[in-house]
């Protein structure tokens, strides 16, 4: 056990700076197009296909797997996420994401609400949140 | 006389309506029984409450002439923000959402809590391409880059706005107002384009707003009137260029007082503003374009009854030189009248009483930016100015003893949640 688990802490963690896009089992969906996730990221989309809300999780403005997620995911800076969460939050016009303080929370988070929909590095992953692939 | 009691009761049940509808949405939002459901993992039914607030206190300091306060001398502790915002999202396609601002900043902003914002949002269509949808209430008025999330500081490329489009000194006017909205938004592989229109009426009963229209405070009343606003707004989607395009059509009147100089005359202001922005990674550049035209009529006065255009325009780099940190640069323009840009032949009209330099100011600015941490931010920035054109007549009731080159220094910290 403390074998197995020595063994897949040397081979995934280290430098290999993977992120994942991960929702909750309850959306059926195993694969989004990159300008999708930008609108549920950016807050614009409020709901998944079947009507059920989409809840968004982020990690703190400046944890570094929230800027990798930003610019491999989305493709934008986080400054630019920030931007617009603001304009949204301070005229009214929508809502933030929920920003969650750790990994862990996050896992916890994604796989307890349905909807959910988050990111967390490849070691990270586990059985309770579904990975969905992302169309370059 | 009674007509001006008509009047003025319309104003106040306008007020009043968006004041229960703001309050309305904000208690909604805020004695909602799950506030922070977000805390009960296991709840699939997150009621979407959302409270966020910020608070700063600046610090303005200038070599001649008053902003924001008595700033010449030690300089002025009178400028301070603090704003809480609650959005309530009971149904997926219904949203309520307001905000309180205490505000203080000189004498056009003299404190005290006004209803920011408060309206009702119902989205009628929201697909992966496309989005419609209705506000109704009291809303921002869609102006610009920056005029939505004006009051509060970690929304701005610097402590001050860019003067010559983000008047302070007229803010009221621009600021927000009452009535319906729609918006649209269509989503494609080339771009994003967002569309708000909006019939209004805007917020005319400040002292700032009546001296910015009639010159100085009057007996009589400015009266709302219905206006129009719109913003279309394009940004690629990973939001390198944006680009917007909006404009407004304000309309107010006036209701004089017995034995008043100024008859009943009307007011209409139609600006356009050109905005454009490039974000890269360290760096942003953006430009904002206005022209500004104004109209009085019928208030059988010389000196009132006129047809100006104004003109403004800026340009601003930021450089984010160091994680957390960022650099602004910018120069910003303002012509009060494109046809008399060095304000001489005003100068003349006013019997050399009022200087031609309170008719133009050009700005250039440098400052630094540090986010301390997520929440905490910590601002200072440096002004050199020729012109006086945007300083408040409240804070500088005698423009002719202005100065015309000038320098401001301010200083700002912000807290968010």
């Amino acid at each position: 056990m403390l074998l197995a688990s020595f063994f897949f802490v040397g081979n995934v963690l280290p430098a290999d700076n993977t992120v994942e896009t991960v929702v909750h089992p309850s959306v059926n969906t195993e694969q989004l197009s990159k300008n999708l996730l930008r609108s549920i990221f950016g807050m614009r989309l409020r709901t998944w296909q079947d009507g059920l809300p989409i809840r968004v999780f982020v990690l703190p403005d400046d944890a570094p797997l929230h800027s990798l997620f930003a610019k491999r995911k989305l493709n934008i800076f986080p400054y630019q996420l920030r931007a617009a969460w603001d304009r949204l939050i301070f005229s009214g016009t929508g809502q933030a994401p929920i920003t969650v303080q750790s990994e862990e929370e996050m896992r916890l988070r994604v796989s307890t609400t349905p909807g959910a929909i988050g990111y967390l590095s490849g070691t990270q992953i586990d059985d309770s949140v579904q990975i969905v692939h992302v169309d370059q | 006389m009674i007509a001006s009691k008509l009047s003025m009761s319309t104003n106040n049940y306008k007020t009043s309506v968006t004041a229960v509808l703001g309050c309305t949405a904000l208690v909604c939002a805020l004695s909602s029984p799950k506030s922070h459901a977000d805390e009960h993992p296991d709840s699939d039914h997150l009621n979407q409450l959302r409270v966020h607030g910020f608070l700063s206190q600046g610090y303005v300091k200038t070599n001649k002439n008053n902003f924001f306060g008595k700033s010449t001398g030690d300089g002025s502790f009178d400028f301070r923000e603090i704003g809480l915002t609650a959005s309530l999202r009971p149904l997926s396609k219904l949203q309520l959402s307001g905000q309180l601002l205490h505000r203080s900043a000189g004498e056009g902003s003299r404190g005290g809590i006004r209803i920011d914002f408060g309206f009702l949002d119902y989205n009628f269509i929201n697909t992966p391409d496309t989005e419609f949808g209705m506000r109704l209430g009291r809303m921002k008025n869609p102006l610009g880059f920056y005029n939505d999330t004006r009051d509060v500081p970690f929304t701005r490329p610097s402590i001050l706005l860019p003067q010559s489009i983000y008047f302070d000194r007229t803010r009221n006017l621009a600021l927000a107002s009452d009535g319906a909205q729609l918006y649209g938004e269509s989503r494609a592989d080339w771009g994003n384009i967002t569309a708000q229109f909006g019939t209004v009426f805007p917020q005319v009963d400040d002292r700032d707003t009546e001296v910015a229209i009639l010159h100085r405070r009057r007996p009589g009343d400015l009266e709302t009137k219905l206006s129009y606003i719109g913003r279309i707004a394009y940004e690629q989607v990973d939001g390198r260029f944006r680009l917007a395009v909006s404009g407004a059509q304000v309309n107010a009147g006036y209701d004089p007082a017995i034995d008043d100089e100024l008859a009943s005359g009307s007011f209409k202001f139609t600006p356009l503003i050109l905005s454009a922005q490039y974000n890269a990674e360290k760096w942003s550049i953006t430009s904002e374009y206005a022209l500004r035209m104004f109209r009085w009529k019928n208030f059988d006065h010389p000196l009132i009854d006129q047809k100006l255009t104004g003109e403004s325009i800026y340009v601003q780099g930021i450089y984010r030189f160091f994680p957390n940190w960022e650099a602004v640069l910018r120069y910003d323009l303002l012509f009060t009248d494109r046809k008399d840009r060095d304000g001489q032949k005003f100068h003349m009209q006013t019997n050399r009483q009022l200087p031609a330099h309170s008719r133009f100011a050009k700005d250039l600015t440098f400052g630094l930016r540090w986010n301390a941490t997520p929440a905490i931010m910590l601002s200072a920035e440096y002004h050199r100015i020729n012109g006086t054109a945007w300083l408040s007549p409240l804070d500088n009731p005698d423009q002719s003893i202005t100065g015309r080159n000038w320098n401001l220094f301010a200083f700002q910290a912000s807290y968010r949640f």
